[in-house]
C-alpha cells in the first residue's frame, strides 16, 4: 500500500484508490459511482480538516484521467490566493484549452473555498458557469454555510465526518507496520486525542515522534504535542491580572509574532482560558462579555493589537476586582 | 526645482521596478486593445500606477491626456474634455493614451462622472488607463467589469533600497546605507514617500535628522498636554499642531499610555483607543473620511479625560516600537514562510495551514532526504537546524 517514494508520510500513505480511503464509506461509494460514469457534476466537499477531502479529489481525478491526470488537473488554494483576480486568471488560462483526453473536461480543485470573500464567490460562480463545458470544479470547505447559496445549488454536496477512533486506530496501525514502529497501546489513545479526528495531524504526529525514537510511547507523544502547542496565552492573562500590563502586552506581542497567530485566534484562546483562571465566576462572566465585544471590534477595526491591548487593560481591572 | 519623484519617474518599462507582473499585463493589454478598452491599475499609493501610464505613453510614442482628482470630473466636464479625446485622432496620427488618475477620488460633487466614464469606455478609440487605490467599493462594480484589473503591490523594502541607492549615485550624494535602509523601511512600500524623504536628506545634508527630531519634540509636547492636563479648550486642536498623521499619533499614545495611566485610567484610555480604531477601520474600508472627526476627538479629549486629576512630574515618552518589532519578526519569519510554501505545495495544503502546523512539521523535515524532496535551499536548511 506504500504508494510513493515520498519520505513525508502524509504523502506516502495518502490513499491512491477509492478502496484505500478509511472512513466516509457512503461518500466514497457515491463519488466512485459518479466517477465510473466518466461524468461528474461540480462537487462540494464540506467537512473538517484531515478527513480525506483532498485525497478523494485526487483519486477522482486520477481515476478519470489515468496517467494523464497531471495535465488535466489544477489545484488552487483559496486561503493562499484569496484574490479572485488570481483565481480567475489561472482558471481562465487553464480552462481555455480543451482536455487532452476522452473525458471532455478538466478538473479544478479549489481547496478551502470558504476562505473566499462573498464578492469573490460571486465571481467564482460566474466563472463556474462560463467554463462549465470545459471544466468541472471540486470545491472543498470546512463549513458549507460559508459558501453562498448559488454555488451550493450548482454542486453535489458531500459532508465529511471527523474520523472515529476505530478508523484512526486503523491508520495508526497501518503506519506503525509500514514503518516498523513499536507503537504502544496507550500511545494510540493519546495520538487519537491529540489528532482531534484529523488524519493528517495524526500522521504528522507519528512521524514527528518517530524522528526521536521507534518506540512510540504515550509520554513521547505528549512531549511532542506540548512542545508544538502555541505558547500559553495563560501567562499573558496572569501578568495582566497581577497588574503588570506592560509585561502582559509585551508577552502577547511576542507570542503573536513568534507563532504567527492572528488576533482572532488569540481572542478565541482567551475566551477559553478565562474559565481556567483563579477568579470569581461573576468576574469571568464580565470578562467573557468584554472579550465578545472586543472580538466584534476586531472585525470592524483596523489594528488587532490595539483591540487586544484594550482587552488586557480590562483584565488588569479584573485583577483589582474593579470590573 | 523639480522633485526627485518627477525627475526620476520611469521613462521605459525597464525603469519600472518591482512591478514585473503589472508591466507584463499592461503590455498585453495594449496588444489586445481594442478588445479590452480600459485597464484599471489599483494598489497602494506610491507603487507606480501613474508612472506606469506615463511609461506606456513613452514606449508607444503616444501623447497622454491626464485627468486627475484636481480636475472637476462631472458629466459635463468629462463630455467636454474627455469625449473629444476618446474620439478624435491626434495631430500627426500619433497614438494617445487617456489617463484617468485616482478614480476613487471621484466625489459626490462630480455628478454623473462615473456613468459618463463608463459610456466613454464603450466608445473610445484610444486605450484608457484608470488608477485607483481601492476599487472594491460598490460604486465601482461596473467599472471593474468593464476594465482589465491589474493589481500593483506595495514594494518590498529591498526594491526601494535599490531605487534609492541608484538615485543617490546619480545625484552624486553620499548617504550612508543605514539611512537609506531606514528610509526604505519607513516608506512601507511607498516609493514616493521614500523619494521625498531622500530629498529631505539631500537638502539638509545632515542625514540622520530628516526633520524627525523636530517632529519628536512636537509629539512629546502634545503627549505631555494630553496626559498631564485635564481636557481644556485646546485639547481638541492639539493634534493639528504636530505634523504627523493621526494614525501615527495613535501608535504614540498606545506606546505611552501604560507609563502614565494605571488601573481604571488605563482601562478607560485603551477603551477609547479601541473605539477610535473601530472608526479608523471604517474609514479605511469605506473611505468615509468624515469619521476622522470622531477618531480625533476620541484620541485627544477621550484619552485625556481618562483621568480625574491633572498629573504632575516628568515622564520620558517612548517612541512607538511595535511596528519595528513586527517588521523584524517578519524578516525572521520569511525563511519559515518559504519553507512552508514548499511543504504546502508538496502536501496539498494551504501555506497558512503549513505555518500553523509548523511546530510539528519542523520535527519531520529535519531528515536530509525530505529536505531534498522539498528542494529546500541551503539557508532554509540552516534555519531548520537552529
Amino acid at each position: 500500500m506504500i504508494n510513493k517514494e515520498s519520505e513525508i508520510w502524509t504523502e506516502k500513505y495518502r490513499p491512491e484508490t477509492f478502496e484505500e480511503i478509511i472512513g466516509q464509506d457512503e461518500i466514497v461509494k457515491r463519488v466512485k459511482n459518479l466517477t465510473d460514469s466518466l461524468n461528474i457534476p461540480h462537487l462540494l466537499f464540506a467537512g473538517p480538516a484531515g478527513t480525506g477531502k483532498s485525497s478523494l479529489a485526487l483519486i477522482t481525478v486520477k481515476q478519470l484521467f489515468g496517467e494523464k491526470w497531471h495535465e488535466n488537473y489544477l489545484e488552487l488554494n483559496a486561503s493562499d490566493e484569496r484574490g479572485i483576480d488570481v483565481i480567475r486568471q489561472k482558471v481562465k488560462d487553464f480552462a481555455r484549452t480543451k482536455a487532452i483526453h476522452s473525458v471532455p473536461f478538466k478538473v479544478i480543485f479549489l481547496d478551502e473555498a470558504d476562505a473566499l470573500t462573498r464578492e469573490a464567490q460571486q465571481a467564482l460562480r460566474r466563472t463556474m458557469e462560463n467554463y462549465t463545458n470545459t471544466c468541472r470544479f471540486i470545491l472543498s470547505c470546512n463549513y458549507s454555510s460559508k459558501i453562498i447559496d448559488p454555488i451550493q445549488s450548482r454542486c453535489a454536496i458531500f459532508r465529511f465526518k471527523l474520523l472515529e477512533k476505530k478508523d484512526m486506530d486503523k491508520i495508526i496501525k497501518r503506519i506503525g507496520e509500514g514503518e516498523k514502529l513499536n507503537i504502544l497501546e496507550d500511545a494510540y489513545e493519546s495520538l487519537y486525542e491529540a489528532s482531534e479526528g484529523d488524519c493528517r495531524r495524526v500522521i504528522n504526529l507519528i512521524q514527528a515522534t518517530a524522528s526521536i525514537s521507534v518506540n512510540i510511547t504515550k509520554e513521547l507523544v505528549n512531549t511532542i504535542v506540548s512542545n508544538a502547542k502555541p505558547k500559553d496565552i495563560k501567562v499573558v492573562l496572569e501578568y495582566a491580572l497581577s497588574g503588570d500590563f506592560i509585561a502582559a502586552k509585551d508577552k502577547l506581542l511576542d507570542i503573536m509574532l513568534k507563532e504567527s497567530i492572528s488576533g482572532q485566534d488569540v481572542i478565541k484562546a482567551i475566551q477559553k482560558e478565562i474559565w481556567n483562571l483563579q477568579i470569581e465566576p461573576e468576574i469571568k462572566v464580565r470578562l467573557t462579555e468584554k472579550t465578545g465585544e472586543i472580538e466584534f471590534r476586531l472585525v470592524e477595526g483596523s489594528d488587532e493589537f490595539i483591540q487586544l491591548e484594550s482587552l488586557l487593560a480590562s483584565f488588569v481591572l479584573a485583577g483589582q476586582g474593579k470590573i | 526645482m523639480t522633485t526627485l519623484c518627477e525627475k526620476y519617474r520611469g521613462k521605459c518599462f525597464l525603469d519600472v521596478k518591482g512591478q514585473d507582473l503589472a508591466v507584463d499585463r499592461i503590455k498585453a493589454f495594449i496588444k489586445i486593445f481594442p478588445s479590452k478598452k480600459a485597464i484599471l491599475l489599483h494598489g497602494p499609493t506610491g507603487t507606480g500606477k501613474t508612472s506606469l501610464a506615463y511609461v506606456l505613453a513613452q514606449e508607444t510614442n503616444s501623447e497622454i491626456l491626464e485627468l486627475n482628482a484636481s480636475d472637476l470630473r462631472n458629466r459635463e466636464q468629462l463630455e467636454k474634455v474627455l469625449k473629444p479625446a476618446t474620439q478624435e485622432s491626434t495631430l500627426f496620427g500619433k497614438g494617445r493614451i487617456i489617463l484617468v488618475d485616482e478614480v476613487d477620488g471621484i466625489s459626490a460633487a462630480d455628478k454623473g462622472g462615473l456613468p459618463e466614464l463608463l459610456s466613454l469606455i464603450e466608445k473610445t478609440k484610444f486605450p484608457i488607463i484608470i488608477t485607483a487605490n481601492d476599487i472594491w467599493q460598490q460604486k465601482f462594480n461596473l467599472l471593474r467589469q468593464k476594465s482589465e484589473l491589474v493589481p500593483l503591490k506595495a514594494l518590498n523594502y529591498k526594491t526601494i533600497l535599490l531605487i534609492l541607492k541608484e538615485i543617490a549615485e546619480k545625484e552624486k550624494i553620499q548617504v550612508n546605507e543605514e539611512i537609506l535602509t531606514s528610509i526604505s523601511i519607513k516608506s512601507r512600500g511607498d516609493v514616493r514617500a521614500a523619494l521625498n524623504d531622500l530629498q529631505a536628506v539631500f537638502q539638509i545634508n545632515k542625514p540622520e535628522e530628516i526633520g524627525e527630531r523636530d517632529k519628536e519634540d512636537d509629539v512629546f509636547n502634545v503627549l505631555k498636554q494630553i496626559f498631564k492636563n485635564l481636557v481644556n479648550h485646546e485639547t481638541l486642536r492639539l493634534y493639528d499642531t504636530v505634523n504627523m498623521p493621526l494614525d501615527e499619533i495613535l501608535l504614540w499614545l498606545e506606546e505611552n499610555i501604560p507609563y502614565e495611566y494605571h488601573g481604571e485610567e488605563l482601562a478607560k484610555a485603551y477603551e477609547v483607543l479601541s473605539k477610535a480604531d473601530v472608526f479608523r477601520g471604517r474609514i479605511h474600508r469605506q473611505q468615509h473620511w468624515r469619521f476622522l472627526v470622531y477618531q480625533n476627538i476620541l484620541l485627544s479629549a477621550g484619552v485625556s479625560s481618562a483621568k480625574e486629576k491633572p498629573k504632575i512630574g516628568f515622564t520620558l515618552y517612548k517612541k512607538p516600537s511595535r511596528i519595528l518589532k513586527i517588521w523584524m519578526s517578519n524578516q525572521r519569519q520569511q525563511k519559515k514562510k518559504s519553507i512552508a510554501v514548499k511543504y504546502a505545495e508538496y502536501c496539498h495544503i494551504s501555506v497558512k495551514r503549513a505555518m500553523r502546523e509548523f511546530p510539528v512539521i519542523k520535527y519531520i523535515i529535519q531528515k536530509p532526504e525530505i529536505q531534498k524532496q522539498l528542494k529546500l535551499e541551503e539557508d532554509e536548511i540552516e534555519f531548520l537546524s537552529k
